[in-house]
């Protein structure tokens, strides 16, 4: 059974979402830890293409691993007395580290500053309604067709609309940003929408670090000129769009650098360890 | 391409057939003795003449044979524009191909007659970027009373629809075009023979003000055109100190019959800041107590020496870290002043780094630390967290009310 259980990872998120349909309707005690126990697929996929060991081990490995011990509040580890099915929370797992974090080059990690996601709700919605009955929305059909929901943990906003689907702006890491877009689909859930969460998917992430060093921005233009654009009449800083990846970098004098147009987080740490040396060669004015 | 049925010129038996058009009648015509052997029908359709249905204009043929009346309006236009710039003739014919170039493209072809008046000045301004003739946005914005927001999506939009290369605005012609608009070279009503200077002698210390503005950072991510305002005006000042100390710079803006813009003020603090403290450098003049006001006495004599003062009076971090192991006391006059000392110990009287404005201010606020890893994104979540946002029954009630009487309130002016 614990090995058949793993199926569920190469499932699409719908799945799962309607067994957490299922145990909500069960009743709320003892329920709650079960929610939506299904780990991001292809994130899964790709921990255990690069574990040799396989899936099965990955899973108890990391959970077992000690560097990021699991919040115990939040546990969703399954204990025998509580969990009413037999999933293993493969999420229980710690996050995935990033593939480069920290090259031995620049020693720098860029910052993600905001993720942008979009999810699917499935479900019809009246708009007046959920801006009548949730005190963190605005809606205002003559300026936008869409209601602007907030809220606090995560500091996240949501463009919700009337079609059932849902933009989720502001979180500072995909993890946060998924915590989000679920709690602001709850809470349409509780305002009596059937609402679901489908194909939940990061649309952009931007990211920013510090160099630390003044850049010549006239002399990187005329270098790069196929990927920069310089033109301080219009804009201070210097905009190189990168091939690979296809990121987009504002290059700023102070040696600030925002990144911006990854789908993943790798894309970003790619493209900054791409840019560092070239920024370096402007080091020495 | 020989068309079908007849092989032969009825008329000179030649066998050479060559499909021709008339105006918009296809004919078959005769090579050798231009006899017309077959015409076709008067269509304009791309689909078979058989069925000869009617198509729009958009989808005939009619559009890429002839020039539409609203491009042919942009081309005249463009046209005009540089006339009115005095450009050379060679750039009107480039200009005009670029135009022609934007039109084709779809996002361009079907854009609003704003969008297509901006895109005017754009293929005018690519043009003069690439033969280095000295024209900013600002300029072309105000002779097309366009909006510079719209003016730089275009242009961004066409250098990259088009793939041009356009290189940057060269700041050594900006500064001799822009000083030349000045009305200073002449004494007249409203400016004073002790306001009228040489050109020759201003342009070419404004020059090396703006030089040495570069040099130091206060150019790169700028817009040019105040550091050329502010260079001017200290280059001004400097060369006749007696009688212009006291002029503000919006006054030498209205003797000059410039705009002033406004971050020129900033650019003139900053450049006297960076002159300050290389007349401190200078022995003669450090005795002298400078300060802003009479340190332009002394610009000639600074931007003679610029190269070394630079050098003495900034610490080149860059050089710093290859540094060796070397400690020398920082350099009066002579020596070169390169410290080899962490960031502490470094005694309050060690030169201050050559960097950027805004590297040197200080920090808004400080950088938030990044975020605890350890979510998954798969925590629970709380019936109570998410009640907190919605509205109890009695709270809805207040709110509809609420929301009733402010809409009556707004509407009762235009019932009654």
């Amino acid at each position: 059974m614990p090995y058949d259980s793993y199926l569920h990872i190469f499932l699409p998120d719908e799945l799962n979402q309607e067994n957490t349909e299922q145990t909500l309707t069960e009743g709320k005690q003892g329920v709650e830890r079960n929610h939506e126990i299904q780990g991001d697929p292809s994130r899964l996929q790709s921990v255990s293409e690069k574990n040799s060991n396989g899936i099965c081990t990955d899973n108890f490995n990391l959970s077992n691993s000690g560097s990021n011990p699991l919040p115990t509040e939040n546990s969703t580890l399954p204990s025998p007395e509580n969990s009413s099915s037999s999933f293993f929370p493969l999420t229980s797992m710690t996050p995935l580290m990033p593939v480069t974090p920290v090259s031995e080059s620049s020693g720098i990690v860029p910052q993600l500053q905001n993720i942008v996601s979009t999810v699917n709700l499935a479900c019809k919605l009246d708009l007046k309604k959920i801006a009548l009955h949730a005190k963190n929305a605005e809606y205002n059909p003559k300026r936008f067709a869409a209601v602007i929901m907030r809220i606090r943990e995560p500091r996240t906003t949501a463009l919700i609309f009337s079609s059932g689907k849902m933009v989720c702006t502001g979180a500072k890491s995909e993890e946060l940003s998924r915590l989000a877009a679920r709690k602001f689909a709850r809470v349409v859930q509780k305002l009596g929408f059937p609402a679901r969460f489908l194909d939940f998917k990061i649309q952009n992430m931007v990211g920013s670090c510090d160099v630390r060093f003044p850049i010549r921005l006239e002399s990187l233009v005329l270098t790069h000129q196929q990927f920069s654009s310089y033109e301080p009449e219009l804009f201070p800083g210097l905009i190189y769009r990168m091939v690979k990846p296809r990121i987009v970098l504002l290059i700023f004098v102070s040696g600030k650098v925002v990144l911006t147009g990854a789908k993943e987080r790798s894309e970003i740490y790619e493209a900054f360890e791409n840019i560092y040396p070239i920024l370096k060669s402007f080091k020495k004015a | 391409m020989s068309g079908g049925g007849r092989s032969r010129c009825p008329d000179c038996g030649c066998a050479e057939l060559v499909e021709d058009s008339h105006y918009a009648q296809s004919q078959l015509v005769c090579a050798d003795c231009g006899c017309v052997v077959s015409e076709g029908l008067l269509t304009t359709t791309f689909a078979d003449e058989g069925h000869l249905q009617e198509v729009t204009y958009s989808r005939s043929t009619g559009e890429s044979e002839q020039v539409s009346r609203s491009q042919q309006r942009g081309l005249r236009r463009v046209r005009d524009l540089c006339r009115v710039l005095q450009l050379p003739s060679t750039f009107e014919d480039t200009a005009v191909s670029y135009y022609q170039r934007a039109f084709q493209h779809p996002g361009l072809h079907a854009a609003r007659l704003q969008k297509k008046e901006v895109l005017v000045g754009c293929c005018v301004l690519v043009t003069c970027r690439q033969h280095n003739w000295p024209l900013t946005m600002g300029t072309i914005c105000a002779l097309l009373y366009a909006n510079l927001e719209l003016f730089s999506g275009t242009y961004l939009q066409i250098v990259k629809v088009l793939g041009l290369d356009v290189p940057a605005l060269s700041l050594a012609d900006l500064v001799k075009t822009y000083c030349s608009s000045f009305k200073l070279f002449q004494a007249s009503p409203s400016v004073s023979v002790k306001f009228v200077e040489d050109k020759e002698k201003m342009v070419s210390r404004t020059l090396q003000l703006v030089e040495l503005a570069s040099e130091t950072w206060l150019v790169t991510g700028r817009h040019p055109v105040p550091v050329i305002t502010a260079a001017a005006y200290l280059a001004w000042r400097s060369l006749q100190p007696g009688g212009r100390l006291t002029c503000s710079l919006s006054r030498f803006c209205k003797l000059a019959g410039v705009d002033l813009p406004h971050p020129a003020y900033l650019r003139v603090q900053e450049l006297l800041d960076i002159l300050l403290r290389m007349a401190g450098q200078l022995a003669w003049l450090r005795i002298l107590n400078l300060d802003k006001q009479t340190v332009v006495k002394h610009i000639g004599d600074l931007l003679q020496h610029r190269c070394i003062l630079l050098r003495q009076a900034f610490r080149d971090e860059a050089e710093e870290e290859e540094g060796d192991e070397q400690q020398q006391e920082e350099g009066e006059e002579a020596g070169s002043s390169t410290l080899e000392m962490p960031e502490k110990k470094r005694p309050a009287s060690s030169p201050p780094p050559l960097l950027p404005p805004c590297m040197l201010r200080p920090p808004k606020r400080p950088c938030p630390t990044p975020a605890d890893s350890r979510v998954t994104g798969e925590e629970d979540i709380s019936d109570s967290e998410i009640e907190q946002y919605l509205r109890t029954p009695r709270e809805i009630k207040d709110f509809q009310r609420a929301q009733a009487a402010s809409q009556a309130g707004t509407s009762a002016p235009i019932t009654s």
